[in-house]
């Protein structure tokens, strides 16, 4: 995914992320591509808070389909982390152009059933988005860093605007 | 264990005027256990009935009115009747008012054998 290509997407997806959080209760949304860049996000107060989460994230969804697919499983439909006080909801968000990493993070205010029931819905509407379909993959492993960068300032920056 | 569960809903599902029967899993949200008809989503009917029992149970312990027993909604076009068991929730679809007696019986009873 290109940098001129992310404010578009970046802008498509609030919507829709909003609704998400909206309508599930979840505190926290954020929903990256496999290699760690950030395309929305939503309660997070530091870059540096989301760059770690969202690079664990990607690390978590890598490790986790080896596991898949070393027990001849294709992929999980999604992996649950219950806490005592916060849950952890990490799935894919099935797009024409790439699979997206959704993580929720959600207190006793949620549920799972409410997170995966909104999930379907949230995952119709991002697959439905014509910017997935438009918007071309990163060229090169060299633009991965950069890239990473370019979405973190633009999620906070947008985020800093005034709606 | 899970035989009282899969002979609970099937039971509750027999009674007239039932359109399906869930056992919920409150703090998740997720069915433990369900029988309904074709077009109604137990994962969706399980996630909103939890939500809206816990709730409702929260309200009630405000209240000073202690646990929450059972709820009753009432719709255009039928009811949901949900009831505390232990620590899960059983949640009853009936569209037939006239059964609603028969149905309360029957989920009482299930509640007695889920605790």
């Amino acid at each position: 995914m290109r940098q001129s290509e992310l404010p578009d997407l970046m802008q498509a997806l609030r919507a829709p992320v909003n609704a998400f959080i909206h309508d599930s209760r979840a505190r926290i949304a954020l929903i990256v591509n496999r290699s760690g860049q950030v395309l929305a996000q939503h309660g997070f107060t530091s870059s540096y808070e989301t760059m770690n989460v969202a690079s664990l994230a990607a690390a978590a969804h890598a490790s986790s389909q080896a596991l898949a697919e070393l027990l001849n499983t294709r992929r999980w439909k999604h992996l649950y982390h219950a806490g005592v006080k916060r849950n952890m909801f990490l799935a894919l968000l099935d797009t024409p152009l790439e699979p997206l990493i959704l993580v929720v993070i959600f207190d006793d205010q949620s549920s799972l059933g409410l997170v995966e029931l909104f999930f379907d819905r949230l995952s119709a509407s991002v697959a439905a988005l014509p910017q997935l379909r438009e918007v071309r993959r990163s060229a090169d492993a060299v633009s991965f860093e950069r890239d990473l960068e370019a979405g973190l300032d633009r999620v906070f920056k947008s985020d800093a605007e005034p709606s | 264990m899970s035989d009282i569960y899969v002979d609970t809903v099937a039971r509750l599902s027999r009674v007239s005027g039932v359109r399906g029967a869930i056992i919920v899993e409150p703090e998740t949200g997720v069915p433990v256990m369900a029988e309904v008809e074709v077009g109604v989503s137990p994962q969706a009917l399980a996630a909103l009935a939890a939500a809206l029992f816990r709730r409702t149970a929260n309200a009630s312990a405000a209240a000073g009115f202690g646990p929450l027993r059972r709820f009753h909604l009432e719709a255009a076009g039928g009811h949901v009747l949900m009831a505390g068991a232990g620590d899960l929730v059983l949640v009853v679809l009936v569209d037939d008012e006239r059964q609603l007696g028969m149905v309360r019986l029957e989920a009482q009873r299930a509640v007695e054998s889920l605790q």
